[in-house]
């Protein structure tokens, strides 16, 4: 009896490990990543990839917070990042000792959110404005004035982010506050434009946005930049606004979250993801721009494909908030919707 | 303790399969205690006790002793930076019993004939309606709300139909209360539907009779004889489709537009964006604190409905 339960045991283990040598768990953005290079990374180390995904950087910093998360890789945007670091829940990497870091352009390392880019590798930037549907709506669309005061065509027919992040970051580039004012007068300001626009918002979604603007269910969307190149790629009448008071910006990278139970193969898919080749195809597959170094004659969207992703408008990248700063945020976001 | 004296001899003998069974109900229930204690009890405990805790700067809490997510829900810093009555949340919570009460209303509306005239049925086409009624629950709660924005929506079932009947082209339905309120009936609507049936279907046709025969008309009889013997099964839906409307967080962002926060989005904000645990908690018990009073109120009324004639 003692001879046949160990032998079941020993051929468990063997039945398991022959699935696979590990498993790696991913939390990232919805459809960030490549599944083809996932799929290629785990035939190539013979790790079995979980993806799990997140909409909004606060519910990850959440489900982080919350504890033993289980993840081994997540995608927080750079103000997010910061604070991840700065409350302990993310793992110290030395990433710039990583062949991943040798790769990053050069512009885009040791950023204010990882000065010794110890924490994080980059995986993608970008902006985030308005987009119009252009069958709907054939107005000018140089400046945020259209989107928050508007007036005619786009009455009733504006769509706004369920989370107030970037919304609110717009919302301060237009009035020329600075983001993360602690000033109350100048929120107040930011208050009453987003209160004088409600009337005319549908909709405090971040879900479905690409087949609500396409449909034509609203007309004006507050969305980011890859996400309007691919709808537009795909047919749908939708083009993104330079806005003259400039654009939102952001950028995700690569961490571990604290505790993760297979920090090597993390290491070994931040390195993977990291390689010139593989950051193309990742480009490719995201219609984000890739703040590493890419293969340039295999890039899909270049300048001339893609004038999303190549604004000439300035960008400016969101703050990591005081917590005064953040809620007076949540107060203005409070005040809108109660 | 006289009864047991009675039949001492007769105890010692059984003694030990008593003992069994005893054992056996204990130990047989033990799981369910524990799923109760720890899936239900203990984290009620733990959101308890992260109200009273202080914020964290950036989400989390420390266990320190603090009121002030409970006088956040009264009292905030105003815009002039001194602390005011801010009336802000409890029109939240307002709206959201509104609602919920709302959806209660309308579901018994329909779920009264509806199961009146299932329970009227053969037994064979009977179990087959009940079926039919319990089919939503196989689906998915999103899937269900993203089929009610794809009948009310642009280019949607409902408007293509009204065009086709003349109606002016390109309507749409939605980020309305009434699309909130009709996903919220919808998804609802099964919960009632069967405690009510459960009741009328105990209904003694007998007693209909008798209320005919002693000239009571239809709605002496509907008022005095089958509303209070059904009352149970009402309560029971009432009480099933309430309560978890109150916490509804799906039907108001999507179909509603998130126009206007209820107490689940809020809650969800403070987790979420607004970084700050212990308000989010602190409103989260208030919510189940209301709760506990309408079924206490509940609960008594009924009581009292047992006792008087």
């Amino acid at each position: 009896m003692k001879t046949y339960l160990a032998a079941t045991a020993l051929a468990l283990c063997f039945a398991t490990g022959a699935q696979a040598a590990g498993e790696l768990n991913i939390y990232a953005w919805a459809e960030s990543i490549s599944p083809a290079l996932i799929e290629k990374f785990s035939r190539e180390n013979d790790v079995k990839v979980n993806v799990d995904s997140f909409t909004s950087n606060e519910d990850l910093l959440t489900k982080l917070q919350a504890g033993s998360s289980g993840y081994d890789i997540a995608t927080p945007s750079q103000h997010f990042l910061r604070v991840m670091i700065d409350e302990g829940l993310i793992e110290n990497f030395e990433a710039s000792k990583l062949k991943a870091f040798e790769n990053i352009e050069e512009k885009w390392r040791n950023q204010w959110w990882d000065e010794e880019q110890a924490y994080s590798i980059p995986l993608a930037y970008g902006t985030a404005g308005f987009v119009v549907n252009t069958a709907e709506y054939k107005g000018p669309t140089d400046s945020f004035r259209y989107f928050f005061e508007p007036d005619g065509e786009l009455k009733g027919k504006i769509a706004m982010l369920s989370y107030p992040d970037e919304v609110i970051g717009a919302a301060q580039l237009y009035l020329g506050v600075p983001f993360c004012s602690e000033d109350q007068a100048e929120m107040k300001k930011v208050l009453d434009l987003l209160m004088a626009q409600k009337p005319s918002v549908a909709a405090y979604s971040s879900d479905n946005i690409a087949s609500r603007l396409a449909s034509g269910e609203v007309s004006a969307h507050f969305w980011w930049d890859g996400d309007s190149l691919k709808a537009r790629k795909a047919g749908s009448p939708v083009s993104l606004a330079m806005t003259k008071e400039g654009l939102v910006g952001w950028m995700d990278s690569l961490v571990i979250p604290k505790g993760a139970p297979n920090r090597d193969n993390a290491v070994k898919f931040i390195e993977f993801l990291s390689t010139q080749e593989n950051a193309t195809d990742q480009m490719n597959f995201y219609a984000h721009s890739s703040p590493m170094k890419v293969i340039q004659e295999k890039v899909v969207y270049t300048r001339d494909e893609a004038p999303e992703l190549y604004p000439e408008v300035p960008i400016t990248f969101s703050r990591t908030c005081s917590a005064t700063a953040q809620d007076l945020v949540t107060r203005v976001w409070t005040q809108l919707l109660q | 303790m006289t009864d047991s004296a009675l039949h001492a001899p007769a105890e010692t003998e059984h003694a030990p399969r008593a003992r069994f069974w005893h054992d056996l109900s204990f130990w047989g229930l033990l799981p369910s205690r524990l799923l109760m204690g720890f899936a239900l009890i203990l984290p009620i405990f733990i959101i308890a006790a992260v109200s009273l805790a202080t914020r964290g700067a950036h989400g989390g809490f420390a266990w320190d002793l603090n009121l002030a997510g409970y006088r956040q829900i009264l009292f905030n810093e105003g815009w002039t930076g001194e602390l005011e009555f801010t009336p802000q949340y409890l029109l939240i919570i307002g709206r959201t019993f509104l609602l919920a009460g709302a959806t209660t209303v309308i579901c018994l509306l329909f779920a009264v004939p509806v199961a009146y005239f299932i329970s009227r049925q053969p037994p064979g086409r009977k179990a087959a309606l009940v079926y039919l009624v319990t089919l939503p629950f196989w689906v998915s709660m999103i899937l269900r709300v993203y089929a009610w924005m794809i009948i009310l929506g642009k280019d949607g079932t409902l408007p293509r139909l009204l065009e086709t009947l003349g109606f002016p082209a390109g309507m749409s339905f939605m980020f309305n209360d009434g699309a909130t309120l009709t996903a919220m009936v919808y998804t609802a609507m099964p919960l009632m539907v069967l405690p009510v049936f459960a009741s009328i279907e105990k209904l003694d046709g007998t007693l209909i009779e008798a209320s005919h025969d002693l000239y009571g008309d239809r709605w002496v009889t509907l008022r005095r004889v089958i509303l209070p013997l059904t009352a149970p099964g009402l309560t029971a839906g009432a009480i099933l489709v309430f309560v978890p409307s109150l916490g509804a967080v799906l039907e108001p962002t999507l179909m509603g537009g998130g126009k206007q926060m209820m107490m689940g989005s809020l809650i969800q904000l403070q987790f979420g964006g607004g970084r700050n645990w212990p308000f989010g908690a602190a409103i989260a018990m208030t919510l189940m604190a209301l709760v506990m009073i309408f079924l206490i109120v509940t609960s008594l009324r009924a009581a009292r409905r047992e006792v008087a004639p």
